[in-house]
């Protein structure tokens, strides 16, 4: 033993002790579980942020602290000026579904009857609310976190602070009651367009009868309460999560497209989230034997 | 009356902006807060009004402390003390007269209608009333100036807090807002201006503050800082960009 350790001394540098650890490897080691940890506590600090402000948005909303006329200007922002998109997006994904499933029915079965029926019922429970809450998450949220944001970076927020104006009942609430009540008018139109795109694809490319196509048998009043009670939490989400982005920006322009960007995946991400949940509440709640 | 910074500190992140920040500012005079770019003028008076918090130490404004309340709190404190923001900063969904009457609604309490008198009143103080309907963006710089006084003005505060009030301004236009800011005085008002501008500090100024590493590195009369011996100070003055001072970022 001694000898050896003589010869290594002798030809190399002194090797560390076996029990001090190189601590760069320690540090590399350590580097992912740190950025995971940050990662977390600062997703977790995000959602603490939007829960704060969906509890103040609520408890405004309760008090009627929003300016007179400015919800009414919010639902036509959020609601009229989002038709074009929705009805153009909607309409195109019924006829391209529509056509992929008559046919592939066409070459299996052959039977191409059931189709408007188990659209619809899709529709009415899934498709309505969430496409069209994923609709509104990238055109109303990146519009929230795009206006509010700039007034933060102008501080036109500190200025609204400074005029004795809540900025949450100023610029939260009114587009939070607007996207409440405009989300299930617009899914409810979207559904329309869907039916109306998917029934004409049915019946041109197919010959599928629209007497046929158009059959609400399978919709149950589960299936409407799912649709609807998904359209309001998805249109309180939306503003909440996109407006949360636009308070927290931070720097110039840049910081203005960094939460504009934000907004639009965090509310695309709380859509689905939200979407996921519902889904399974309403499956545990009405199961499809009793649906 | 008085207002009162002991002791402040104030970091963003790594940077330690305000170090012990120590200043008194008496009732009805024009004190201006000087110094290079990014030394913390503006966060100073940020805190005056609950815009901002400190880290550590205290703020008084006539005895009594203004850190730490909560956001409602600072609504009576922002009643008395007003600020004119760096760009003007109106809101750009509102018209001239809206911009001018919504501290007046929200202060004060006033119905809409009343409170667009009282505005248009305002703004005939700082001859603005022929633009009242128009949008802030279609005014030059100065006229956007003199509307936001006018905001700042409208609930007649006691202390006006000015974030270079002549930043962007023609030279005419930058003197008019300085016989505006002395024109205060007359009315008893104390006026706390954050500047640049030479030439303001030494004509309208009673005190000043300069601000150097994040504490009041002299406070005087213009005379007493134009005759400092100090060579950070003399060169702030005489803007010579070799000396001594350290300036962020250059």
């Amino acid at each position: 033993m001694s000898r050896t350790r003589d010869i290594r001394s002798a030809d190399s540098p002194p090797a560390p002790p076996a029990s001090a650890p190189d601590p760069q490897r320690v540090a590399l080691l350590l580097r992912p579980p740190l950025l995971v940890g940050a990662a977390a506590l600062g997703g977790a600090r995000v959602a603490r942020g939007i829960a704060s402000l969906f509890a103040g948005t609520l408890l405004r909303a309760i008090n009627r602290q929003s300016e007179r006329g400015a919800v009414a200007e919010q639902m036509f922002n959020i609601g009229n000026r989002s038709l074009f998109f929705v009805a153009v997006t909607l309409g195109f994904i019924a006829l391209v579904s529509v056509f992929q499933v008559c046919l592939q029915l066409n070459r299996v079965t052959g039977d191409l009857s059931k189709v408007g029926l188990e659209l619809i019922k899709l529709m009415v429970h899934e498709s309505a609310p969430s496409l069209t809450a994923m609709m509104l998450a990238t055109r109303v949220g990146a519009g929230i976190a795009a206006e509010i944001g700039s007034m933060v970076v102008t501080e036109q927020v500190d200025a609204l602070r400074m005029s004795g104006v809540d900025p949450v009942s100023y610029l939260i609430l009114p587009r939070f009651l607007a996207c409440l009540l405009m989300t299930p008018v617009l899914a409810v139109f979207a559904f329309g367009v869907a039916l109306g795109s998917g029934t004409a694809m049915a019946y041109v490319a197919f010959g599928v009868n629209p007497s046929i196509f158009v059959d609400f048998s399978a919709v149950t009043a589960a299936d409407v309460g799912i649709g609807v009670v998904k359209c309001f939490c998805f249109g309180a989400a939306i503003p909440v999560v996109s407006g949360y982005c636009g308070l927290t920006t931070f720097g110039g322009s840049e910081g203005v497209g960094a939460a504009t960007t934000r907004a639009v995946i965090n509310a695309s991400l709380a859509v689905l989230a939200l979407d996921l949940l519902l889904t399974v509440a309403g499956f545990m709640l009405f199961p499809p034997s009793a649906a | 009356m008085t207002i009162e910074f002991r002791d402040l500190h104030k970091s963003f992140g790594a940077q330690h902006v305000l170090r012990g920040l120590t200043m008194t500012i008496e009732r009805g005079e024009v004190f201006f807060i000087i110094g290079t770019s990014g030394v913390g003028k503006s966060v100073t008076i940020k805190h005056l009004v609950g815009l901002l918090q400190p880290d550590s130490g205290e703020i008084l404004v006539d005895g009594k402390p203004v850190h730490g309340l909560a956001e409602r709190e600072y609504y009576p404190l922002r009643k008395r003390l007003g600020m004119v923001f760096q760009h003007s900063t109106l809101f750009d969904s509102l018209t001239v007269l809206d911009n001018v009457a919504l501290p007046l609604r929200k202060h004060q309490r006033m119905r809409m209608s009343a409170a667009r008198e009282a505005a248009k009143e305002r703004l005939a103080v700082v001859q603005m009333e022929r633009y009242a309907d128009r949008w802030p963006a279609e005014l030059s710089s100065g006229m956007r100036k003199r509307v936001a006084i006018a905001r700042t003005l409208t609930l007649e505060p006691q202390y006006v807090l000015f974030d270079e009030p002549t930043t962007g301004l023609d030279p005419v236009s930058a003197r008019r807002v300085d016989e505006m800011i002395k024109r205060l005085q007359t009315l008893d008002v104390t006026s706390v201006v954050v500047s640049h501008d030479l030439t303001s500090i030494f004509t309208i100024a009673d005190r000043i503050a300069f601000i150097y590493q994040g504490q009041a590195h002299i406070i005087g009369t213009p005379e007493q800082l134009r005759a400092a011996d100090d060579p950070i100070v003399q060169q702030f003055i005489s803007g010579r960009s070799d000396g001594p001072m350290e300036t962020p970022g250059f």
